[in-house]
């Protein structure tokens, strides 16, 4: 194997992986906005496949489609927010089995089995930790200053 | 014939070298290869962290999927300078680790976040291969505006950050099988990616005017508005329809609310609607 060709197939493993790493995560996933996201990363694996390849022809070509690629993807995620935004606002959930009510007829509804508690250490958010010093407050001049 | 005792290398059973090579002429190429190692080890680290009723076993996931990335890097085919290689398996350490965290974080925040870490990668993968404009522009476009317009929908669709749909997948059997899918979709992908090992090297005959060129900024504008003009334009009014549809559809989809909100009688709030809709 050429050294064009060895680098190429290297950037072609790791644009197949985002890519697969991105279809199980919107097949697996149930939030809107999260299997929205890996479309993203979908299209970010066939992006670094197209430069590859761009860059092992010597040619214009593969970075071209990427750039016509963000613009499409930036409509697309105008589009798409917009989209969800909708459905967040009939349905007031975003998940996507509420959307089942649009199943073909006959076909049985898929039931939660058993959910999940949550845990302490979901509801923990991260904390800024505190910079700089404090301001001194006069109180002086907090109680005199006229309140217009 | 070997004699036994001149084989006894390292405390080793004097079999053990000789097994060893026995069973790697045995084995089929591809199990020993490491790429194949690294989608196994890969496909059952996804299906540890993916959502799912238990936490236990996320410690294990991490561990698989390091594994899975080491295997990944053994597996690579180029050579070159350490520092070369070094930054080039950092990057696409990073993109794949932070897009395994976004595709498996139990909060929509996080995930946002993550995606954005793996962009970062991403970015720095362009560059590498010499792509400067699509390294900003993907960092300005992507890392900058989408991820943020994500949080922005995050925040006001679901301002707790997480629900319980987002520690569910679709029940206990249709995760095993979409990793297994997604795990032979690679798998075919991969194999296709082999051939490239017999193909003779590219026709370069182009080399010079394209991406290696010195004036890179330069001439990609060249190359996107002489050639690829008329391909900006439609770009350009993609864009514009997009961004008034996406207003359209928001304005009309609120009237639409209101007008089903007074025929119902009830208040416009649509979480009032939701405790009303959701089972408890």
């Amino acid at each position: 194997m050429t050294e064009a060709t060895a680098q190429l197939y290297d950037f072609l493993v790791i644009g197949g992986i985002l890519f697969a790493l991105g279809l199980a995560g919107l097949l697996a996933r149930r939030n809107m906005i999260v299997m929205f996201l890996c479309v993203e990363m979908m299209l970010q694996g066939v992006s670094l496949s197209l430069v590859a390849w761009g860059r092992y022809h010597g040619d214009w070509g593969g970075q071209m489609l990427v750039v016509f690629m963000i613009a499409v993807a930036a409509c697309e995620a105008a589009i798409g927010l917009a989209l969800i935004l909708m459905l967040f606002h009939h349905s007031g959930t975003l998940d996507i089995t509420f959307w089942q009510e649009s199943r073909e007829e006959g076909q049985p509804a898929y039931v939660d089995s058993q959910v999940p508690e949550e845990r302490d250490e979901d509801r923990v958010w991260p904390r800024l930790t505190l910079a700089g010093l404090q301001p001194e407050v006069d109180e002086e001049a907090q109680q005199h200053r006229s309140r217009v | 014939m070997i004699p036994p005792a001149t084989n006894a290398v390292g405390g080793l059973p004097w079999f053990a070298p000789a097994l060893m090579a026995d069973l790697t002429d045995r084995l089929p190429s591809w199990a020993t290869a490491p790429l194949v190692w690294a989608v196994v080890l890969g496909a059952v680290s996804l299906l540890l962290l993916l959502p799912r009723s238990g936490r236990n076993g996320r410690r294990l996931g991490i561990a698989l999927g390091t594994a899975a990335l080491v295997a990944l890097i053994a597996s690579g085919q180029a050579s070159g300078t350490l520092t070369v290689r070094s930054t080039f398996w950092i990057l696409a350490s990073m993109t794949l680790g932070a897009a395994t965290a976004a595709v498996s974080s139990r909060s929509a925040v996080y995930s946002a976040v993550w995606f954005a870490l793996s962009l970062v990668g991403i970015a720095g993968l362009f560059m590498f291969q010499n792509a400067q404009f699509l390294g900003v522009a993907t960092i300005v476009v992507y890392a900058g505006a989408i991820v943020v317009t994500f949080l922005f929908v995050v925040m006001l669709a679901q301002p707790q950050g997480h629900d319980t749909y987002d520690r569910l997948s679709w029940g206990p059997f249709a995760k095993p099988i979409i990793v297994l899918t997604v795990a032979v979709f690679l798998g075919g992908i991969l194999a296709v990616c082999q051939e490239l090992r017999d193909s003779p090297p590219p026709v370069a005959a182009s080399r010079g005017q394209g991406p290696e060129d010195a004036a890179h900024m330069a001439a990609l504008g060249n190359q996107l508005f002489g050639r690829h003009l008329v391909a900006v334009e439609v770009a350009g009014t993609l864009l514009l329809a997009a961004l008034v549809g996406a207003v359209a559809m928001v304005i009309h989809g609120r009237e639409q609310i209101a007008g089903e909100v007074e025929m119902r009688g009830g208040s416009p709030d649509a979480s009032a609607r939701r405790r009303e809709g959701e089972s408890p």
